[in-house]
């Protein structure tokens, strides 16, 4: 916490420099949206089949992990690596910022600037499809979201410390492309065939946007996705400390 | 060495104290034993050519490596631990600036992140970037670049600044100003140590020169001290009928760090051209083709090391 706070100064400028991105403001806000659009529109406005939730509403938490995936993972990994490269985080270790400050401040705006790719594409399901839900629920799905993207900020930090050069951007696309599409964020799972539907069982997408789809039919997120969503968390988190580590030892 | 160092622990006082350091990459020594003592308010400047482990030695003082041996202490205490506190300002070369901001919220943030920050205004008209603080970090030169890393390195009140060759890549007038602006900051009571190959900078700045060379510390003096250890002139002249009793008398000249003699021609490196020739006149020697000239550094370099090397042979 006190990290945070010496940090503030760091995720003001961090947020700023994100905001003034119309590329990154694209994919990680405009993108989505659009996506969940030309998505619940061509399937139809029938039920998604053994969900029980309708296409625009599975849809519209499908898109809102995703996008709120797109500005953790796109904004760490590869602003990470780009600024090892440059010198700037080693710049960085001459100031009074404490050493894991750089990370904690890359998390949390990531994490604020994830908000309104969320928001977003509620707001344009709500208007455009007509997708309601109760207060509690609104609130509920926005809060679950956000929280479980940090699982993939620090997957973000993690590939921002593996990688280096211009192997960052195919890395980290392949493994966002990976997630979203084989974690049924882009299409139903249940659309999959058997043994498709296996490996997107175990994966973090999946356990994720399952949380909302849990909120979106009035119950809580299941102990089995939070578990899973939970056990990657430290994975990633784990790892993103070792390469963390290992890369100030040579910095 | 010029200046015996003592293997005594430094006192607590100590800006910056090394302790038999050592750091070597893939087996070869970059840092060597090196012990060094860095007091409060002292201009230091340390000097070496490329390769004498120059950037190793700041980086360790820095906390950005560890040494494999010896102990490095800043302020009394852990290197990392006198960066957080905000005592260390450190202006590195291969410090990068993050991209897409502009020069004022770079140097703002640099101002945020210190404990004891001054005001932004000054900071930026300081290193001379009042004119330029609205452009973009991505969109400077590389002079303008070396003014932000040294805006950031003096973004509060740090008791020791810390600069690897900070004049690389300015103008004769950028680093006139510049080393004006460093002795303010002197002035002020802080340390000041300060990485370069120019002797001239060495010279014209710092209280005392410390000289590193294949990671070893092997001078540590005022300039001029270090100038005369090094023979920093070279003396050729010819001279007819060279025997015995001449080059005897040869060796007797004042200031003399160095004689070689080879068929008519006369080698000497002095630590004083002056001095050294006009007692060559007074030894009644009357030499042809007289020619002075500076040494390079690094010749200098290799000159102390000779010395050295056939003092421990």
């Amino acid at each position: 916490m006190t990290h945070l706070l010496a940090a503030r100064g760091l995720i003001k400028l961090e947020i700023t420099r994100a905001l003034r991105n119309r590329k990154f403001l694209f994919f990680s806000v405009i993108y989505p949206s659009v996506l969940f659009v030309i998505v619940s529109g061509t399937q139809g406005a029938g039920q998604v089949p053994e969900t029980g939730l309708s296409v625009p509403a599975f849809m519209m938490v499908s898109m809102a992990s995703f996008g709120a995936l797109t500005a953790v993972l796109m904004g760490n990994s590869e602003r990470i690596a780009k600024e090892r490269e440059s010198g700037w985080v080693r710049q960085l270790r001459l100031t009074a910022l404490p050493g894991r400050g750089y990370v904690l401040a890359k998390t949390a705006s990531a994490a604020v600037v994830g908000l309104p790719s969320v928001v977003v594409v509620f707001a344009v399901a709500a208007v455009v499809k007509g997708v309601r839900f109760e207060a509690w629920q609104w609130l509920a799905l926005t809060g679950a979201i956000w929280a479980g993207s940090l699982c993939f900020a620090a997957l973000g930090v993690a590939i921002g410390y593996l990688v280096s050069g211009d192997a960052v951007r195919p890395v980290t696309m392949i493994v966002y492309f990976g997630l979203s599409l084989l974690g049924g964020l882009w299409m139903p799972a249940t659309t999959f065939p058997g043994w498709l539907r296996d490996v997107a069982s175990w994966l973090p997408t999946h356990a994720y946007a399952a949380l909302g789809q849990a909120i979106e039919l009035g119950e809580a997120p299941h102990a089995g996705d939070v578990a899973l969503l939970v056990a990657y968390f430290v994975l990633f988190t784990g790892g993103a400390a070792w390469l963390y580590r290992k890369d100030t030892m040579e910095a | 060495m010029v200046r015996m160092t003592t293997t005594t622990a430094p006192p607590a006082t100590s800006a910056v104290a090394f302790e038999r350091v050592s750091k070597a990459y893939d087996g070869v020594p970059a840092v060597d034993t090196l012990t060094l003592d860095l007091r409060p308010g002292e201009t230091v400047a340390l000097l070496g050519p490329n390769g004498a482990g120059k950037s190793t030695t700041l980086d360790l003082l820095l906390g950005l490596r560890r040494p494999d041996s010896g102990t490095v202490r800043v302020f009394g205490g852990d290197p990392r631990a006198a960066i957080t506190a905000g005592r260390v300002g450190a202006m590195l070369q291969s410090g990068g600036l993050m991209g897409e901001v502009t020069v004022r919220e770079l140097v703002g943030l640099a101002c945020a992140l210190h404990p004891r920050p001054h005001p932004v205004d000054d900071v930026l008209a300081h290193a001379d970037l009042t004119r330029i603080a609205g452009r973009d970090v991505g969109r400077l030169s590389g002079g303008q670049e070396q003014r932000v890393r040294f805006a950031l390195a003096t973004a509060g009140a740090n008791d020791l600044i810390v600069l690897d060759e900070p004049t690389t890549g300015m103008d004769v007038t950028s680093r006139q100003a510049f080393w004006a602006t460093m002795r303010e900051q002197a002035d002020r009571g802080r340390a000041v140590l300060f990485a370069t190959h120019y002797l001239e900078e060495a010279d014209a700045i710092a209280d005392r020169v410390l000289v590193l060379y294949r990671g070893r510390l092997l001078a540590d003096g005022t300039a001029a001290e270090i100038k005369a250890r090094a023979g920093a002139r070279r003396i050729t002249f010819d001279l007819a009928g060279i025997d015995e009793a001449v080059t005897e008398r040869l060796r007797s000249l004042p200031f003399l760090a160095g004689l070689d003699v080879s068929g008519r021609t006369v080698r000497l490196r002095s630590g004083d051209a002056d001095a050294t020739v006009h007692a060559l006149y007074g030894l009644g020697i009357y030499p042809h083709n007289l020619e002075v000239a500076g040494l390079g550094l690094e010749q200098a370099f290799v000159a102390i090391t000779e010395a050295e090397e056939a003092k421990t042979a």
